[in-house]
């Protein structure tokens, strides 16, 4: 949803990308078991003051957040409801919203504060000691690196189905434009993989690569 | 300008493409059959219909796919034995940018192939900064890709497959979806390289001045020689063939 890097010098910006995890981390699990509505809010202006003094274009990001509305907004409501719509409740309902809300705004800052390349990089160092269970931080690293960069592709592939539908009915895009875009998706990841390795990334010397299924006698 | 060193050093001692009895099936039907070809020249131009072998000749090149039979000399190397050092010999330049690009900022996009040559993090950063500069681009290394132009992503995508310094450069009809006038000025760009290029292209226009076409149909050689012969003839072939088809799609 909102995953891009916004370039800066910003001290945030400045801060290692390991820092930034570990604090994202650390925070995330002291606003588990907060649920005083009140604090909550109080937070959440500290988040949203700590955007408005990253400038206008992490604030334009905010409007970025609006599907999530409608989803905070049903966590509410059935918090509300299951406790017979007591005031404390909605106080909870409200509280858990909240904590969703600070908690996307809170890893949005880290997102939009550090190069891919030095998530990668932190990443790949808390990785190392897996090594030995088989596990390929290098590979994990660029996975991470290829979501962030692949999400705005496909949300623009998605929003491209939905103007050729829009184009042509009058009826809201339905469920029938999924499968098409779900191929799509998967071509995509072919063309993706071709590129990786097309510039050599984990190629065997001895292995034929997955394009060879194509060529073999 | 950065990598160009290497690739000019490279092309000297063993520069050039040969292919020998290259024998390639696509899906269950066969496409190349024992296939003969030495490419030499500078700049060398693909054409011919969709699905005469283009795509699958440049692939074939880069090591993205080995044949079922014959053999690939590609700068002094076999590529079937040296398939993983294909990569830092041939750049590939793929049409639709959004396939290729795979990091969010240029910089790291240009420094992956570097560090992936083994160079440490800063040092291959740092020599992606000087290939930016040395192109006109100082400053984009910031810049996250989704914010470029159609053109300013493909050139981003050409100094990343040159980064390395590979003395080949593919390009499969990397021009392809751009518009005349970032077409001709990317393609002055390509003229400036020291890199042999290879480029697939259904714009024959592009391709006037280059050293030499290859016109493939149905996986073999059609023509073969200086624009000024093979265009007009592919041309006329092209003309026929759409209107043979009288309606339907060729």
């Amino acid at each position: 949803m909102m995953s891009s890097y916004l370039p800066g010098h910003s001290p945030l910006h400045r801060l290692p990308a390991g820092a930034k995890l570990l604090a994202l981390a650390g925070l995330s699990l002291l606003l588990l078991p907060a649920d005083s509505a009140l604090l909550l809010a109080g937070a959440l202006l500290a988040v949203l003051l700590a955007y408005a003094a990253l400038g206008r274009r992490a604030l334009a990001r905010l409007a970025l957040l609006r599907p999530l509305g409608p989803v905070l907004l049903l966590m509410v409501l059935l918090q509300a409801w299951a406790g017979d719509w007591s005031r404390a409740a909605v106080g909870a309902g409200f509280a858990v919203a909240l904590r969703i809300l600070l908690m996307v705004l809170l890893a949005d800052l880290v997102t939009l504060s550090t190069p891919m390349q030095d998530m990668m990089d932190a990443l790949e160092r808390v990785l190392r000691p897996f090594e030995r269970f088989g596990v390929a931080p290098r590979k994990l690293a660029l996975a991470v690196a290829l979501v962030v960069r692949f999400v705005p592709v496909l949300l623009s592939a998605w929003r491209a189905r939905e103007e050729a539908w829009r184009a042509r009915s009058t009826r809201r895009p339905a469920l029938a434009l999924v499968p098409g875009f779900l191929a799509q998706t998967l071509r995509l990841a072919d063309h993706v993989a071709d590129a990786l390795d097309a510039r050599g990334f984990g190629r065997p010397a001895d292995r034929p690569s997955p394009s060879d299924k194509r060529t073999m006698p | 300008m950065a990598g160009g060193a290497r690739a000019q050093r490279e092309s000297g001692e063993a520069g050039g493409i040969a292919l020998r009895d290259v024998w390639l099936d696509r899906g269950d039907a066969p496409l190349f059959r024992g296939l003969d070809l030495t490419l030499g020249e500078r700049r060398i131009g693909l054409v011919g219909a969709n699905g005469s072998g283009k795509s699958s000749l440049l692939r074939l090149i880069n090591g993205l796919i080995v044949p079922a039979r014959g053999e690939i000399t590609v700068a002094g190397l076999d590529a079937r034995a040296h398939r993983r050092d294909l990569p830092g010999r041939v750049g590939f330049v793929f049409q639709n940018v959004d396939h290729q690009i795979l990091f969010p900022t240029v910089r790291e996009e240009v420094a992956f192939g570097l560090a992936e040559q083994g160079l440490p993090r800063a040092e291959a950063r740092a020599g992606a900064e000087r290939l930016l500069a040395a192109h006109g681009c100082a400053g984009w290394g910031e810049r996250a890709v989704e914010e470029l132009s159609e053109g300013q992503k493909q050139l981003v995508c050409i100094l990343a497959a040159i980064a390395p310094g590979p003395p080949i450069l593919a390009m499969d009809e990397p021009l392809a979806s751009l518009d005349l006038a970032t077409r001709l000025s990317l393609l002055a760009r390509l003229r400036a390289l020291p890199q042999q290029i290879l480029m697939a292209s259904h714009d024959l226009d592009l391709l006037a001045d280059f050293d030499r076409i290859v016109w493939l149909e149905a996986g073999a050689v059609a023509g073969d020689g200086p624009p000024r012969e093979v265009l007009p003839r592919y041309r006329a072939h092209e003309m026929a063939r759409a209107a043979t088809a009288a309606g339907v799609l060729p």
